[in-house]
């Protein structure tokens, strides 16, 4: 047995010295990465990458949401790690980099020609930057942003609301026997907070203030808590606490609401043709957040500090998010992250007009993400039970936010 | 080796290598700050995390809505389950037919059980509140008061079967002379239920009681799927409590301690549940 | 259709059992129609009529990995089940029949309380270093643990049934015990073999926690598939009805020709303890 076995184990040893002197560049990739329309286009445009590097082979593991966090945990505590490239969402980022498991991407940055890592947009890509180190280079946005009918909103003849105020009146107005004004997603944790996070915003709050003292049980909290409730109660369809993005995004689909804010590169999929909302589509706009400034998501390209051939992981990484290739990406369909791309008439024409991009651009510039700290799911997850609990009027919302204050500060010890 | 040990060494040997290394892994965990960001820096932390987690009210609420789940769920599964298996036992036409259709839900994933009941139940998109509300019954299904309840409807939906399977198997091999007794003496059918086929019956329901009940406290996907654990913490059971503490938060010292906490409840549990069944029925000695 | 010996009853019994039909069926229905449903009417409740597209069913079938995802399941299901009946069988006899193994009926069961989500952290460190990450074999594994214990319980009810006379008989044919219990005993218990391995096999099948995290690429099971139709962008509901439908019909037309066995099968005794 041990005889045959020795044999081509030696030849592959050998073979592989030789090959690895020979091409240095020869290399397979394994990237985790999410189900969302991005991925479609990134795994096309990757062909292109595949056939300029016949050496390379580019092996996508694509998967939902929920899988992805226990995957690239488990392959941050393997010696070797199963992925070459993983994506990060920005709630990770502080804790993955803190953790040591992501390789600090700032030498091969700066040795990359033509990358211009500053033409990302400010908000994007500070997130990948953890203590003065970069670790993660944006790979697209959902930023929040305001998607109404323009159909009902021309007919009502009703202007866009600007302010949080003017919007729960809007909402309220719009909200009849078989339309409602708001489609909200007050499912508990993540998606509760993702949205009541805005209203926090518009109020001028905030999770910790600028000196890291949590506030989240401030008197502008309770306001935004209490606007929160009564626009559910007001215009949001009945018995729709457990919602979340997906039955939000079904009620405006169909007909049966008429705005929602969510994310932004929902715009296209609802104005396609044939697609979900059927006669619907080709009404829906999109807008800034009312009160201005927008819950931020982003997802990054990371090399994991246990990578094996992190010189062939950033090729790939630093050529997909290229300018060049990101302007492509975006014309595709792909949610932009670089001004270049925002701004580029190209982009605008042969993607979804520049009204989008405009509105896009409105909202990055004034966005911030839902909460930082190395153990940033956790507080999302703490306070977005709270909400619940206080729209679902189990609490009051003064009561459900000390108690978030307090829970917050418990997993923070 | 004596032959009796060796009929039982591979079963032995798996049960270690599946088994008994994970948990031992396990309890050195739950006595450890161990969390999987912070692996070079694991400390001993002795009970601490035993007892953070017994005076954790998120554990606690979240182990009496297992609880409730648990008792809710299995209760109706059986009333349920032995009322379709009497009814099956009598049915002489379309026999296979109808009953391999109503064990058909045990065969579907829970997850997407779980999803397809979100839209089943959902209040503006679901069939299901669509035309109880054409009827003038408008039901919050995932609202505070319903929401365990509704997850509980769920599990009976898909586990009602694994009761009927197990009761029309134990009606099937049941004894005919005592019914043949009942009826000679002109007992009525609730007399000769209640006085001879329920006792017979005991126990398989026992049986059939556990092993739903181990499987019931398990429960996870109606959860996720639907309500994340809301409304507020109304739905948090304890599965999705050390989910959150081990993979989504990291804190494995801490789910590890909340995993040994539960095992230490469901074995009172069952412990009380033999202990019950037991005393009242004169058990077959057979071994 | 009943045989219960008055018409009230029967008629009772009847409408008991369409009840039950429609409430089973129902959602298997309403699955059926969102498989063929065109993508625009996701939301509407209130439409049963509209031109059928076979979309859903030709994109599962033909372009995506489910087919072979479906194998993967069958392969380890069956796989577990065949190694905790090897495994298993033996040791229930031995429960059965001899003598100081009485608190082991119990024991055997504290396996199926431990959460998984408590158990995956050792079995992937475990996994990762015999290389087993993402394959079939770490989750048959991980599998045997909640299955092994629930089949050899099963088991041990099945030997209970069985009269000693059959073994004594055989040793005094000349049979070692050994033999004794292979060709005589295990014979005997076949349909309750039959019982314990379909509890195994659709605990195995329906299994998502292990998988997801064992399983990647390649060797990904049908649950892992079907939660994969539930995107950040929504649930896939055509789709995914697609695939639960082609799930469950081999499962039910197999279940249709065993289920006299099966029912059998465990009222031969799965009913003690």
């Amino acid at each position: 047995m041990k005889k045959f076995n020795s044999l081509p184990a030696v030849t592959t040893f050998l073979s592989a010295t030789f090959l690895s002197t020979a091409l240095v560049s020869a290399a397979d990739l394994n990237i985790i990465i999410e189900e969302v329309p991005d991925y479609e286009i990134i795994k096309k445009l990757t062909e292109e990458y595949e056939a300029a590097n016949p050496d390379v082979t580019v092996t996508f593991d694509a998967m939902p949401f929920d899988a992805m966090r226990d995957k690239i945990l488990t392959s941050s505590l393997a010696p070797s790690a199963t992925y070459d490239v993983i994506i990060i969402d920005n709630p990770w980022m502080e804790e993955f980099a803190k953790a040591g498991y992501l390789a600090p991407l700032d030498d091969y940055i700066a040795s990359s020609d033509g990358y211009d890592f500053d033409d990302f947009v400010g908000a994007v890509s500070s997130i990948g930057v953890v203590d003065g180190k970069t670790y993660g280079v944006p790979y697209y946005n959902y930023a929040l942003g305001l998607i109404v009918r323009q159909d009902i909103f021309d007919k009502e003849g009703l202007e866009i609301p600007t302010t949080i105020e003017d919007y729960m009146e809007t909402v309220k107005s719009l909200t009849t026997d078989d339309m409602f004004g708001a489609a909200m997603q007050p499912q508990k944790g993540y998606k509760i907070m993702e949205e009541w996070k805005n209203w926090l915003y518009a109020n001028g709050g905030d999770v910790f203030d600028t000196d890291g003292n949590i506030i989240i049980n401030n008197e502008a909290a309770v306001k935004a808590l209490n606007q929160y409730i009564e626009t559910y109660k007001s215009a949001a369809p009945a018995n729709s606490l457990n919602w979340g993005f997906d039955e939000a995004l079904r009620a405006v689909s169909s007909g049966t609401a008429a705005t929602m804010l969510s994310y932004n590169w929902m715009l296209p999929a609802l104005n396609a043709e044939g697609g979900m909302s059927g006669d619907l589509a080709g009404n829906f706009t999109l807008h800034e957040v009312p009160g201005g400034k927008a819950v931020l998501g982003t997802w990054s390209w990371g090399v994991p500090a246990n990578a094996e051939d992190k010189d062939a992981a950033w090729d790939f990484v630093s050529w997909i998010s290229s300018p060049e290739v990101a302007k492509r990406r975006a014309i595709m369909g792909g949610a932009p992250v670089r001004t270049s791309v925002l701004n580029d008439e190209t982009v605008w024409k042969d993607g979804y007009g520049e009204a989008y991009y405009k509105a896009l651009s409105g909202i990055l510039e004034d966005a911030a993400p839902l909460t930082s700290g190395t153990n940033a799911e956790e507080l999302i997850e703490i306070i977005g039970t709270e909400l619940s609990a206080a729209v679902s009027e189990q609490k009051s919302p003064q009561e459900a936010l000390d108690d978030a204050a307090a829970a917050v500060k418990r997993a923070n010890r | 080796m004596q032959l009796k040990h060796r009929f039982v060494l591979p079963l032995a040997l798996v049960l270690s290598a599946v088994m008994l290394y994970p948990v031992a892994f396990s309890a050195w965990i739950s006595l450890h700050d161990y969390r999987l960001t912070r692996l070079n820096d694991v400390r001993w932390v002795g009970l601490d995390n035993y007892t953070f987690i017994a005076t954790d009210p998120g554990f606690l609420n979240a182990m009496g809505n297992t609880i409730t789940f648990v008792i809710g769920a299995v209760t109706l599964e059986l009333i349920l389950g032995l009322g379709l298996a009497i009814l099956l036992q009598r049915l002489v036409r379309f026999q296979n037919f109808i009953r391999s259709t109503l064990l058909a839900p045990m065969f579907i994933t829970p997850i997407a059980v779980g999803l397809m009941f979100r839209f089943l139940l959902n209040s503006e998109l679901g069939v299901i509140s669509h035309y109880l509300g054409e009827i003038g019954i408008s039901i919050d299904w995932f609202g505070p008061q319903l929401a365990l309840f509704s997850i509980i409807l769920i599990d009976v939906w898909q586990w009602t079967p694994f009761m009927v399977l197990m009761f029309l198997a134990g009606l099937e091999s049941l004894p005919k002379a005592p019914f043949e007794a009942a009826r000679i003496d002109g007992a009525s059918a609730w007399l000769t239920f209640r006085s001879v086929t329920l006792p017979m019956l005991r126990p398989v329901i026992t049986v059939a009681i556990i092993i739903r009940a181990l499987d019931a406290f398990k429960v996870f996907e109606y959860v996720f799927a639907i309500t994340r654990g809301g409304p507020g913490d109304a739905t948090e059971t304890i599965m999705y409590y050390i989910y959150q503490a081990g993979f989504r938060f990291f804190r494995m010292g801490e789910a590890a301690a909340a995993a040994f906490l539960l095992i230490v409840v469901i074995l009172v549990l069952v412990i009380a549940l033999v202990k019950a069944t037991k005393s009242n029925t004169e058990a077959p000695n057979d071994v | 259709m009943f045989s219960f010996s008055t018409r009230p009853a029967r008629i009772a019994a009847f409408f008991a059992i369409v009840l039950a039909l429609v409430v089973v069926l129902f959602p298997f229905v309403w699955v059926f129609l969102e498989s063929i449903k065109p993508p625009s009417l996701g939301g509407r409740p209130d439409v049963w009529v509209f031109p059928p597209t076979g979309d859903n069913w030709n994109n599962v079938l033909f372009q995506s990995d489910v087919p072979s995802n479906i194998l993967n399941s069958f392969f380890v299901a069956f796989a577990t089940v065949a190694i905790a009946l090897l495994v298993g069988c033996p040791a229930a006899y031995a429960f059965s029949r001899f003598r100081g193994y009485h608190g082991a009926r119990y024991s055997i069961l504290a396996a199926e309380m431990m959460p998984p989500a408590i158990l995956i952290l050792p079995f992937f460190l475990v996994l990762y270093h015999l290389q087993m990450i993402d394959s079939l074999a770490g989750v048959i594994a991980a599998h045997l643990s909640f299955v092994v214990p629930v089949v050899t319980w099963f088991m041990i009810g099945f030997f209970d049934e069985v009269p000693r006379d059959l073994e004594h008989q055989a040793m005094v044919d000349g049979y070692t015990r050994f033999q004794a219990f292979y060709k005589v005993i295990l014979p005997a218990v076949r349909p309750g073999i039959g019982a314990a391995g379909v509890f195994g096999f659709v605990l195995s099948w329906n299994d998502l926690f292990y998988a997801l995290l064992l399983t990647g690429g390649e060797s990904r099971t049908l649950p892992v598939a079907i939660a994969g139709y539930w995107t950040f962008r929504g649930v896939d509901m055509g789709k995914m009805a697609v695939a639960i439908l082609i799930a469950v019909i081999p499962v039910l037309i197999l279940s249709f020709f065993i289920q006299k066995h099966l029912v059998r099968g465990i009222g031969g005794g799965a009913v003690k303890y």
